[in-house]
């Protein structure tokens, strides 16, 4: 047994209510040994409760907004921007929809081929529920009635200079693809705070340990901002596009176009009601 | 939906004389609706089987390196027997051994047995079993491995991948181009002694080492499910290419455990160099090198076209020694 199996189990006989309630409600394929073929546990999703609990709770001291967005079962794919240097962002996205969303449920986040490849890392994530990012992974995701977490903006999101907070970059189109192929609908997500949360002022083309570059930052760990997570209302794309257009390079990006607007009136509002970075 | 039971006047098997072969040359005994059973191997016949069947059963020694003996077997017992059926299993099991003879029961038997099944009388079917190996895994493709998934076709790829893709890709291109029905069954790794499993051989020492930080997911096989596949192939409804999945799916430090091994990760550049000298000094057949990337990345081979075709699905788990 692994160390991660070991911990996991401690982790996951230590889980107090509700969370341990919420957990065994949680639906997911088991192929067998436990494990789902990509290798999520849920004693690993118990681990992952308990790590980013005080980042949770008291050092970002997330606030979620429209939570109940989040549909109750089937294919869903759910977008956010992307920011912040470290991937705290997509943890507390992960963390808060596997601590509010009702029935419970486990966000799938598709990351960046580099990420598989990084040692402990890698493997930590696929435990709670990451897949690496290929087409075919997100499609078998999708057909089992999975909910994958995207990010359009990619490592260039992540690794934005810090002048251009709140800016969306380049809005990659697969999520969108993959929606109108499997009759998905795409639920949109504003992540305000992050974006501060650690300034990033240059980066060098260094490789280390799988990750594309080295950033130069003004702190050498996040600030403690605070989150707000706004989710939109649902973007019924199984109702707007047939699944044969996912081939149309025009419809595709008009719908990309469409979820983009959404996150960023999400940041909008999110920005516009916050008190402050910090508060 | 699982195909009909019709009946087979005569089945041949190559291989018979490993594992899997003989568990499977048993099965078709055990089943009513096959009639004779022809089963090849490289063996003397009273090494080769441990059992007899008076009535249903020859075994011939062949050497399949021999297309000339290939055709006697064919055009004479084969077709006297009214063999409908031949089922490939006859493949290299070891990784260590290379060369010439290697690649000809490889890749060229294959080649001659389809090509002269293809003007045969009585047989109509031909069946490989493939493995898992031809497959690519790496960190940027998809961890459930469909039958479009990437083929290992690196140019540094050791010759027993090389020999098992060249095998499964002619068998491949004659689909549709021959009278013949062609089944190619990707078998995952049988966790059993000659099977060609380096699973297998990699768990026969007390630690087991994998690469540090990394745990992935593999899929495995039990013999008698890989049997299951090989019989429902003989009567499938059309002929293809099919994954078969072992209903077992796990970490790989979860494999070790099960194994009764202990598992100790180390930086991974050690690996190569440390499995080499096992297979050196001790003889194993465990190339780290070859699968130095399923060591680090999941792949999972998905069954779903074999369950929804040819009705097969895995139900018998690896019995787990540890």
């Amino acid at each position: 047994m692994s160390l991660l199996s070991i911990v996991s189990r401690a982790a996951s006989a230590g889980l107090k209510e509700p969370h341990r309630g919420r957990l065994k409600r949680m639906v997911y394929h088991d192929a067998g040994h436990g494990y789902d073929p990509f290798g999520l546990h849920p004693d690993a999703v118990a681990l992952g409760i308990r790590i980013t609990a005080p980042l949770y709770e008291r050092y970002f001291r997330v606030q979620t907004h429209g939570i109940e967005n989040i549909p109750a079962k089937g294919p869903a794919v759910i977008v956010a921007n992307h920011s912040g240097t470290v991937p705290t962002d997509a943890m507390m996205l992960w963390a808060d929809i596997v601590r509010n969303s009702d029935p419970p449920r486990i966000p799938r986040p598709v990351a960046d081929h580099f990420v598989p490849m990084m040692p402990v890392i890698g493997t930590l994530f696929a435990r709670g529920g990451m897949v690496g990012g290929s087409l075919g992974n997100a499609r078998v995701l999708l057909e089992n009635g999975d909910m994958i977490l995207v990010f359009p903006e990619g490592v260039p999101g992540i690794s934005k200079h810090f002048r251009d907070r709140y800016h969306l970059t380049d809005w990659r189109v697969g999520h969108v693809e993959l929606a109108i192929r499997h009759g998905a609908p795409v639920i949109p997500v504003g992540i305000v705070g992050a974006e501060e949360q650690m300034p990033q002022i240059g980066k060098l083309n260094v490789k280390l340990f799988g990750a594309p570059f080295l950033p130069i930052t003004l702190t050498p760990l996040p600030l403690p901002v605070r989150y707000h997570i706004l989710y939109g209302p649902p973007i019924p794309i199984p109702e707007l596009y047939r699944p044969d257009q996912a081939d149309d390079p025009g419809v595709v990006r008009e719908a990309a176009a469409r979820t983009r607007a959404a996150v960023e009136a999400l940041l909008q509002k999110g920005l516009a009601d916050r008190k402050g970075v910090f508060v | 939906m699982n195909p009909p039971a019709a009946g087979l006047k005569g089945v041949l098997i190559t291989g018979v004389d490993t594992p899997l072969g003989e568990s499977l040359a048993r099965s078709l005994l055990a089943d009513a609706s096959v009639g004779q059973v022809l089963a090849i191997g490289a063996r003397p016949p009273e090494e080769a089987l441990p059992f007899s069947h008076a009535n249903r059963l020859t075994y011939i020694q062949i050497d399949l390196l021999k297309e000339r003996r290939i055709k006697e077997l064919l055009f004479g017992p084969a077709r006297d027997l009214g063999v409908e059926v031949v089922i490939h299993t006859a493949l290299s099991a070891s990784a260590t051994e290379e060369g010439k003879r290697v690649h000809a029961l490889n890749v060229d038997a294959t080649r001659s047995l389809l090509k002269l099944c293809e003007r045969h009388p009585t047989i109509h079917r031909f069946v490989l079993r493939s493995s898992s190996d031809v497959y690519q895994v790496q960190a940027d493709l998809p961890v459930l491995i469909a039958e479009d998934h990437p083929l290992n076709l690196s140019p540094g790829a050791p010759q027993f991948v090389r020999d098992r893709v060249e095998a499964d890709l002619h068998a491949c291109v004659h689909m549709g181009l021959s009278r013949l029905q062609i089944v190619v069954l990707r078998c995952a790794e049988i966790l059993s002694p000659g099977t060609g499993s380096q699973m297998f051989d990699y768990l026969q020492s007390p630690i087991c080492f994998r690469p540090m930080g990394f745990d992935p997911m593999i899929n495995v096989i039990s013999l008698k499910d890989a049997v299951r596949a090989l019989e429902a192939a003989t009567r499938a409804p059309e002929q293809g290419v099919y994954n078969v999945p072992g209903a077992d799916t796990l970490p790989l430090s979860e494999t070790i455990r099960r194994w009764g091994r202990l598992a100790i990760g180390l930086p991974g550049a050690w690996l190569t160099p440390l499995y080499r000298w096992r297979q050196r000094f001790r003889g194993h057949d465990f190339r780290y090198g070859m699968n130095r990337r399923r060591f680090h990345y999941s792949g999972v081979l998905d069954g779903r076209r074999a369950r929804e075709v040819l009705g097969f699905t895995p139900q018998n788990a690896v019995d787990w020694p540890g």
